[in-house]
């Protein structure tokens, strides 16, 4: 009598199961997905900014070098902190030996991070400085706008990156047991 | 299989659209610069098709997770919202028309999703026969 089911899960409430959306199996493809774009567009709003700056007629303020170091900052840290193997951070001494290797790859991330959060500070600051406290125009202040909404673009991407990779790094730890 | 022939006539006259509005684009007002969305677009699932074969191993097939497949998606993703950014960058600063923008980001799309689309029903053509 009883019916054959492919996918009995005995702990369900209701007769007729809910339609299982896998959105599971395509979240890390989705988070990477989504970084990348992050990661475009925070480059673009800055090249934006600095194609704008060298494109407009009789300028008070141009973009120079200062307003590219937040974003280079910004960068190295998201390079930095994308190298470090995720399975040393959470402290598991499976295959890493001595807790040495744990101990440098969190001094890693604190560098990666501190990189991004210094380079997000440093646009901050550099709004403020370079351009709202001068009271330049609204024309000039879209500038310092696109250098801090281009640093906190990076960070999103880094942490979104982040999220995507250790998420499904839990499901192969699952699938491995 | 007839369907799979009716979608491929309707996709290339999707790209040709595509190809004619960015074209236009260009030719309109003279000014060649949007022609880079046809060249962002057709290059955009060109590194998921490379880095995507490292997926096709034998035993790892079923689970995505590799690096190298990453690096595509991330890549990927990338010319895509580049492809998207370039001309309302170039409108903004006034290189080229706001019309001219909206027409090759019309016309990028359509192409881009041509490509997509194009990729999609191969698939599941493929996996018909599996």
């Amino acid at each position: 009598m009883s019916l054959p089911r492919a996918n009995y899960d005995p702990r369900r409430v209701c007769v007729n199961p809910f339609p299982n959306i896998s959105l599971d199996k395509h979240k890390h493809a989705v988070g990477v997905y989504v970084a990348g774009a992050l990661f475009a567009l925070a480059n673009w709003q800055f090249w934006d900014a600095a194609i704008l700056s060298r494109h407009t007629v009789d300028p008070e303020v141009h973009i120079s070098f200062v307003d590219w170091v937040p974003g280079i900052c910004s960068v190295l840290g998201f390079i930095i902190v994308n190298l470090i193997d995720k399975d040393r951070i959470k402290g598991d001494n499976a295959f890493s030996g001595d807790g040495g290797a744990v101990w440098r790859a969190r001094l890693f991330l604190f560098i990666g991070f501190a990189f991004m959060a210094g380079g997000l500070a440093g646009s901050i600051a550099l709004h403020v400085l370079k351009y709202y406290l001068r009271e330049y125009s609204e024309q000039f202040l879209y500038y310092g706008y696109a250098n801090m909404s281009q640093n906190v673009c990076f960070m999103l991407s880094a942490v979104i990156l982040w999220l995507a990779q250790s998420s499904s790094s839990e499901y192969e730890y699952h699938l491995a047991l | 299989m007839a369907a799979g022939l009716k979608t491929v006539i309707l996709l290339s006259f999707v790209l040709a659209v595509g190809f004619l509005l960015i074209i236009l684009s260009c030719a309109l007002w003279a000014n060649w610069l949007p022609l880079l969305v046809a060249l962002t677009f057709v290059l955009a699932p060109l590194p998921n098709a490379l880095f995507g074969r490292f997926n096709a191993d034998d035993f790892s097939a079923e689970y995505e997770g590799s690096g190298a497949a990453d690096v595509g998606r991330f890549l990927t993703s990338m010319v895509v919202v580049t492809g998207f950014a370039l001309p309302i960058v170039l409108a903004h600063s006034e290189v080229i028309r706001p019309a001219a923008c909206v027409m090759s980001i019309i016309g990028g799309g359509l192409v881009y999703g041509t490509i997509l689309a194009y990729s999609a029903a191969f698939r599941q053509d493929e996996s018909d026969f599996d």
